[in-house]
């Protein structure tokens, strides 16, 4: 991992140095324990605090919406940012001559919620490679498998490496299984009626509103967000059942078609709410009912904003 | 007295060709069903739905004109996969999927409308009363408690 | 000062159900929350910081109905109801310095909001004073400790297999009198391992003139660098035991007037009915939480509106630390417009 960040330093110096763009979006070092953050360096002295690890945890397309189109933005992209970038070139969020692609293959996010769980939240120190983490709490070290600790979605993930990127560093990983995440929609599917309801109303319970899921979102870039609508009042504003529930179903289903399955969602979400299991699901229908899958290209557009003449006989009943 | 099981009709107002059948519509609903006349099926949107749901619709019927014949052209195709997919969503999460009933009307049929809803009526009295994301007027339970 | 063997704390809890809701932290899920306790219920003090979800929800709910409108009757009714009297067991300083300061906005002798003052009135905190703090606590440095007992009854430390309760007023005196009493040895052990442990906790960043310089770099551009990764969510306010912020809606569907808690982290918070937005831009909105924090709490009452329970650093989606924004901002030098 070391090395990735050598030759990120590398290229982020010489986008900035040669005035090939604006700002490049990155991460650095950490204030809060383990928690690097993003990051916008515009000139090399601020790309010295360049960080780029394991727990880097947020989706960094989702900073792309907050500029104007003519800005030049270098952006460091792992698998699914890279999508959410497509998915934004899609709905002509920005400009792709306007973006500089810095692709890294990616061996996933942890959750250091996972870690925590074990550890307790009193963790000084954190290394990685490629197979192990090791953490130091309370002056003994603890070492964890990688893939025990990795975030849900990572554990799913299809596409580790970046896609149209402007340069790759490091070697393409080998591509996910998509059974994986077929499977896990399949098997909440084939719960009773009941338990899926109880599964759903008990993660839904625990919202507080706070929209870090949706901010934390690349693709939940609307200025007004359905919630904020008064007249008529759809959806309630409080944290009743009905307002986290209309909540959760609805910010899912906007998502269709649009998701990667980043799970920034759930990382951000302070509450340790589940939410994927509903963008999963809408993603395996995609690609089932339309064989649509986002962020693979720049241009084709998600099964919503289109119909068939073809769809009648699907549908009508 | 006996009401039937709650259902929202959401019609469009071309669908009933028949004035015989549109007049049924406005003025002689029985209690059970509420009605939301819209300018194409095509206006739902998702949270329409939801709303209707949470609020302790039995059944959601869908009325509207058959896919190549809507008023506005295109209207009404633009938003059947969204239907389709949103009730695939609810489903998921344990909602009877068979309590949201589409009825495409041609302009021939006559009386077609009242013997939806008897039908849809029956079918509904089969599966109960809604419970399942019916949630309207149900306190947080942190306002008891941290 | 009495002493309770922490094995018995169930018995305690029993006698106290007859007159008290008692509300303590219990593990729900994952985490720890202020939940209601029963005879059988297991308090959680496995976490040895404050609750996730802060305990100022016990005074000021996230959703609280403040009445109902009967459209049959054409009146409105209801909302206010009778607060049985209710004891919480184990709130953490911090959280409970951040209730008294709350008090100075809701608990006001001429125009005090009712639905704060009927909980409060009907509440007796028993403080946990914390013997483990962690790396995100920063009490000390605002003014607190882990032992302060700024808007308590009571305060328990605990020390080996022992809870010793010290009182601090009538309400809480009478919840504990008939415990035995601690010795001089075993008040002086207690007295030091307060001392130790707040003696541990060095201040994280300089208060003083903190607010002075604040308001000198309000108008400079230190507060692009925050907005730039902050995602204007709800969390660090939402989580914060002082901020207080409401929206009041109709929530016309079924007829009732709910108070939601609300942050001036989202647009729509500041945006006016006429469409102008004073705080149009994240900048603004970042700047405002931390100048409500550090300088205009301090115009209004004269003390700091953070009490350092950390959350907001635990929290934060995007890794914010409000420790080294401050140490940032402390150390920035600029000709900004001066907020006098």
């Amino acid at each position: 991992m070391p090395e990735i960040k050598v030759e990120l330093k590398k290229e982020i110096d010489r986008l900035l140095n040669e005035d090939v763009v604006d700002v490049v979006i990155a991460f650095k070092k950490a204030d809060a324990p383990l928690r690097p953050q993003p990051a916008f360096f515009r000139n090399v002295d601020e790309a010295a605090e360049l960080e780029y690890n394991g727990l880097c945890q947020n989706n960094l397309a989702n900073y792309l919406t907050r500029y104007p189109q003519d800005t030049r933005i270098g952006i460091v992209v792992r698998g699914c940012e890279s999508r959410s970038v497509n998915a934004l070139l899609v709905e002509k969020q920005h400009h792709s001559e306007n973006l500089y692609l810095i692709g890294v293959p990616c061996r996933g996010i942890i959750d250091i919620k996972k870690i925590i769980k074990q550890t307790g939240e009193e963790v000084t120190a954190f290394a990685e490679d490629e197979d192990e983490v090791t953490v130091r709490v309370k002056g003994r070290e603890v070492k964890f498998n990688r893939k025990d600790i990795l975030h849900d979605s990572c554990l799913r993930c299809v596409h580790p490496n970046p896609i149209n990127t402007d340069i790759l560093l490091g070697e393409p990983l080998p591509e996910g299984d998509p059974t994986v995440a077929r499977q896990a929609v399949e098997s909440f599917a084939s719960l009773g009626q009941e338990e899926r309801y109880a599964w759903f109303r008990q993660e839904a319970e625990r919202c507080i509103r706070c929209y870090a899921c949706r901010e934390a979102c690349p693709m939940c870039y609307c200025t007004e967000c359905f919630v904020d609508h008064a007249t008529p009042r759809w959806t309630e504003s409080d944290i009743s059942p009905a307002g986290t529930q209309a909540w959760h179903i609805i910010r899912a289903f906007h998502q269709a078609g649009r998701c990667t399955s980043c799970g920034a969602c759930e990382r951000a979400c302070p509450m340790d709410i589940k939410m994927t299991y509903l963008t999963e699901k809408l993603n395996e229908d995609m690609l089932e009912g339309y064989q649509f899958e986002v962020g693979m290209d720049d241009t084709t557009q998600p099964p919503f904003a289109s119909f068939d003449l073809d769809d009648k006989n699907r549908f009508v009943l | 007295m006996e009401t039937g099981p709650k259902i929202a009709l959401f019609q469009c107002q071309w669908c009933l060709y028949s004035e015989a059948d549109q007049h049924w519509v406005d003025h002689e609903l029985p209690p059970s069903i509420h009605l939301v006349k819209l300018p194409c099926t095509g206006r739902i949107n998702p949270l329409h739905i939801l709303n209707a749901v949470q609020g302790g619709a039995d059944g959601i019927m869908i009325s509207g004109c058959q896919p190549e014949k809507c008023h506005f052209i295109e209207g009404n195709l633009s938003a059947l996969r969204q239907h389709d997919e949103f009730l695939n969503l609810l489903e998921y999460i344990g909602y009877e999927r068979d309590r949201v009933r589409f009825t495409w009307l041609d302009l021939q049929d006559r009386g077609r409308i009242q013997r939806d809803l008897a039908a849809f009526e029956a079918d509904l009295s089969q599966l109960g009363k809604a419970d399942i994301l019916v949630t309207r007027g149900i306190p947080s339970m942190r306002g008891q408690h941290a | 000062m009495y002493i309770l063997n922490k094995k018995e704390y169930k018995q305690i809890i029993a006698k106290w159900l007859d007159k008290f809701d008692v509300f303590a932290p219990q593990k729900a899920g994952e985490f720890s929350q202020f939940l209601p306790v029963d005879a059988d219920s297991e308090l959680d003090f496995t976490e040895p910081h404050n609750t996730r979800y802060p305990p100022k929800a016990l005074f000021l709910p996230q959703s609280e109905t403040m009445m109902r409108y009967n459209r049959r009757l054409n009146r409105s009714e209801g909302g206010q109801e009778e607060i049985k009297p209710r004891l919480i067991w184990g709130i953490r300083p911090c959280d409970a310095k951040a209730s008294s300061l709350l008090d100075t906005v809701f608990y006001t002798e001429d125009d005090g909001d009712p639905y704060w003052i009927a909980k409060r009135d009907a509440s007796v905190l028993v403080g946990m004073g914390c013997t483990e703090p962690c790396q995100t606590c920063f009490c000390t440095t605002v003014g607190g400790g882990p032992f302060n007992t700024d808007g308590l009854d009571a305060l328990v430390t605990e020390l080996g297999d022992e809870y010793y309760i010290e009182t601090l007023t009538d309400k809480g005196e009478r919840l504990f009198a008939e415990l035995p009493i601690a010795s001089e040895e075993q008040q002086e052990q207690v007295q030091t391992l307060q001392s130790k442990v707040k003696g541990a906790m060095e201040p994280v960043f300089e208060t003083d003139n903190l607010k002075e310089h604040l308001d000198d770099i309000f108008g400079s551009d230190y507060w692009d660098t925050i907005a730039e990764s902050c995602l204007g969510c709800g969390v660090c306010t939402f989580l914060c035991p002082t901020c207080f912020c409401f929206d009041i809606v109709d929530e016309v569907q079924r007829s009732e007037r709910v108070r939601n808690w609300d942050t001036c982290m989202f647009r729509i918070y500041s945006q006016e009915a006429s469409g102008h937005n004073p705080r149009p831009t994240r900048k603004e909105r970042t700047r405002q939480r931390i100048m409500h924090k550090y300088s205009y709490w301090l115009d209004h009452i004269g003390e700091i509106g953070c009490t350092g329970c950390g959350r907001c650093v635990r929290y934060c989606p995007v890794g914010l630390d409000i420790r080294a924004m401050l140490n940032t901002a402390n150390a920035y030098e600029s000709e900004g417009i001066h907020v006098g």
